[in-house]
């Protein structure tokens, strides 16, 4: 007797602890919650609010990774500038890099714009890849199959659940990735300029050529020479569609889309980024129906 | 026969491609180049009939173009074949250079450069012999150690070469080299746990104190070029950084960040240590930091350093430290910071005790502007020493990429005085400076 209940209550306990997640941006939160469900406990650190690459270092986020049982970063360079700072000062070994407790789920991608040569004379430039592959619902479904992976690998009791959860997600995904891509369709060869290479994985996953960035390299503030020449391009190849972040000036944008007859298409490159895109679907189906209406 | 040798070079064709082994590829490959020299021959015999026949039937030409499309088609397959085998059979790497190669063990290496134009309203042979009256006395024969932007004119501070690399499971090793025209300086070199638990990191080496705020940042991170004066009254240019041992303990709260830090050092600062008979200084630190609102943070600090001075007796120094940010978007923020000093210094016969204070503001406009004032105040002194020492900083910033800065800064400073009659010298300084780093970059702090 005294046996079942000790038995029930250490089920009951281990039932009860929850799985600490800490996540890089807020489109992993949504997929390590569709994942773990009610056995994660998942804290954002950035807002969408932000440049993905500038996050404020706010040390009221260290608790969270201290307390964390698993990080999952978005990887290749993206929260370099923010993130490794945060990690050396919580002190917690379980999610040091390369370490089980550590996710960068870029691994779980094919990268782009891999550069062939590496130099600060280029701006900002990752030498892993571009890190905007978020933009590409596609992606969403190698990512959730590498979280649920690593859950199971620190959460053995629930690897079940997770497994279970993937499958549902997977499902679901896939049947919301025929929609979209039957939305997105209508697109194909349309083409745009962009203010950074954000949007590149999903413009290149629909057939939409990118002709030009409003920065002139990555991570430098737009000049007027680059401007007055992708003013011209533009006009030339007939372009109408500026695709703006939520984050960076529109000023500049605005001023092109002026001379150019254009049109400034403000895209969310994250979920939250702009209102109406709370959820992952949502998030999605802003940018079809900003960009395909 | 020659439809049958054509028939069968196609059957070993599909074939090979059905296979992939090369020792096989390698077999049909030497029967499909004979079958094509025997078609070839036999095409070389017609040709030369043909071109006996004084008349051409249409019927030939046709046979002929049919096998020379056979063959060009056969040509090509070979060609196929022979690349795959090519990339199947690449020779393995022999060369032996790279066998016992290190490369990928090199540590990350950052490089800063700093350096300056300063305008002065004194001279520099005159400017290194101030003193802060109470804090330090004046000496005729010695001017004092001014680490940056000391003179008129030009200055290159330094060259900071740092390095990092993971030593193994348990520890990380750190060095920051300062690189001066005439010096070579260890500014920092620790290892720190990677492995403790509940928490717990462990340093030991040499190293810049981390009580406060700015002890424990680099000269390069700093918003003013100038060590505030407090600092600079109480622990000198350098600020306290020296040989021991740290541990510092991050809390499991929820949402508020407590962080608790001991620290046992050499105790080599001699302006407010510097008994080294035995290690002789002690810091203990508290930091907390949470949110006021989703972009609003506030990072507050109190420590306590206790040691022996020059003289054999105790001396406390008292510290808080409260920073306010506020974040407008990426790349525009507020930010107040203010750190406060007290210092108990037992002397003969007699308690020490002088107290003072900075407070700047910073507003960064955007990614490439950014703008600041400070004021520094050392407003409690020994009975007969001024208590009206203060000084005004404001700056204004442009970093035209992450890495590359250059400041325009105007300091007027009222805590200098010179010469064996005390006189009060007032000196205002404008510097323009430019700070790069090149090559692995950390994180930003907070």
């Amino acid at each position: 007797m005294k046996k079942t209940l000790l038995l029930i209550l250490l089920l009951n306990l281990s039932a009860f602890a929850k799985t600490h997640v800490v996540v890089a941006y807020p489109y992993l939160g949504k997929i390590v919650q569709a994942i773990g469900g009610d056995a994660v406990h998942v804290k954002v650190l950035s807002s969408a609010k932000f440049d993905p690459h500038f996050i404020v270092p706010k040390p009221s986020l260290i608790p969270a990774i201290a307390k964390a049982d698993l990080l999952v970063a978005n990887g290749a360079g993206l929260e370099i500038g923010w993130l490794p700072h945060l990690l050396n000062s919580a002190h917690n070994p379980k999610v040091r890099v390369g370490t089980p407790g550590f996710v960068d789920v870029s691994r779980a991608i094919r990268l782009m714009n891999v550069p062939t040569s590496v130099s600060r004379s280029l701006g900002d430039i990752h030498p892993e890849g571009n890190p905007h592959f978020d933009t590409d619902p596609h992606n969403i479904l190698p990512i959730a199959k590498l979280i649920s992976k690593k859950l199971s690998n620190i959460d053995h009791a629930h690897a079940q659940v997770y497994a279970q959860n993937l499958q549902k997600f997977t499902a679901s995904w896939k049947q919301y990735l025929k929609s979209f891509d039957a939305k997105m369709r209508t697109c194909k060869g349309k083409k745009v300029i962009q203010y950074h290479q954000l949007y590149n994985y999903l413009l290149k996953r629909y057939g939409i050529k990118y002709v030009g960035t409003i920065e002139p390299i990555p991570g430098i503030s737009p000049s007027s020479k680059h401007t007055i020449a992708l003013i011209q391009k533009m006009k030339k190849a007939h372009i109408t569609t500026i695709l703006q972040d939520p984050y960076h000036e529109k000023k500049t944008a605005k001023f092109i889309a002026a001379k150019t007859d254009a049109k400034v298409i403000v895209l969310p490159h994250d979920v939250g980024a702009v209102s109406g895109t709370g959820t992952l679907k949502d998030f999605y189906n802003t940018i079809a129906e900003r960009l395909c209406p | 026969m020659t439809k049958k040798i054509i028939l069968l070079s196609f059957c070993a064709c599909s074939s090979v491609f059905a296979q992939s082994e090369v020792e096989e590829l390698k077999t049909l490959l030497a029967q499909q180049i004979k079958a094509t020299q025997a078609l070839q021959k036999r095409l070389e015999v017609i040709e030369h009939k043909q071109a006996r026949q004084e008349t051409t039937h249409k019927h030939t030409q046709k046979t002929k173009q049919q096998k020379r499309s056979q063959i060009a088609q056969n040509t090509q397959k070979i060609e196929a074949l022979e690349a795959k085998q090519a990339v199947q059979s690449t020779p393995l790497p022999i060369s032996t250079a790279t066998t016992y190669s290190q490369k990928s063990f090199i540590p990350d290496i950052a490089l800063i450069l700093d350096g300056s134009t300063v305008g002065r309203n004194v001279d520099n042979s005159t400017y290194e012999k101030y003193y802060i009256p109470g804090f330090n006395s004046y000496n005729p024969n010695e001017g004092k150690d001014i680490l940056f932007n000391k003179n008129r004119g030009f200055n290159f501070n330094y060259a900071e070469l740092s390095l990092f690399s993971t030593v193994g499971p348990y520890f990380d090793a750190t060095a920051i080299f300062h690189l001066r025209p005439e010096e070579f300086e260890i500014e920092e070199a620790y290892i720190t746990s990677r492995s403790l638990p509940y928490g717990l990191r462990a340093k030991l080496g040499r190293f810049r104190s981390e009580f406060g705020r700015i002890n424990s940042m680099h000269q390069h991170a700093w918003e003013f070029t100038q060590n505030p004066l407090v600092f600079e009254a109480l622990l000198g240019n350098e600020g306290m950084k020296d040989a021991g041992v740290q541990l510092q303990w991050v809390l499991p709260t929820e949402d508020t960040y407590f962080m608790v830090g001991l620290e046992a050092l050499q105790g080599n600062n001699d302006v407010s240590f510097g008994e080294v008979e035995k290690n002789n200084l002690y810091i203990g630190y508290l930091k907390s930091s949470f949110d006021l609102s989703d972009d609003t943070t506030l990072l507050a600090g109190a420590s306590l350093l206790h040691g022996k001075n020059d003289l054999g007796k105790t001396t406390n120094l008292y510290a808080t430290d409260l920073t306010l940010r506020t974040a407008f978007d990426s790349y525009s923020s507020f930010m107040w910071q203010s750190e406060f000093l007290y210092r108990d210094k037992s002397v003969v016969d007699a308690q020490e005790e002088q107290a003072g204070y900075y407070t700047q503001l910073i507003y960064q406009y955007n990614q490439n502007w950014s703008t600041g004032v400070r004021y520094d105040s050392l407003y409690k002194n020994l009975k007969n020493a001024p208590d009206d020492l203060e000084k005004y900083s404001a700056m204004v910033e442009y970093k035209p990429f992450e890495f590359t800065k250059f400041r325009l800064q105007y300091v007027y400073d009222k805590s200098k005085f010179y010469g064996t009659d005390n006189q009060r010298k007032n000196t205002s300084e404008i510097l323009l400076g430019f700070t790069i780093e090149a090559g692995a970059h950390g994180s930003h702090a907070f």
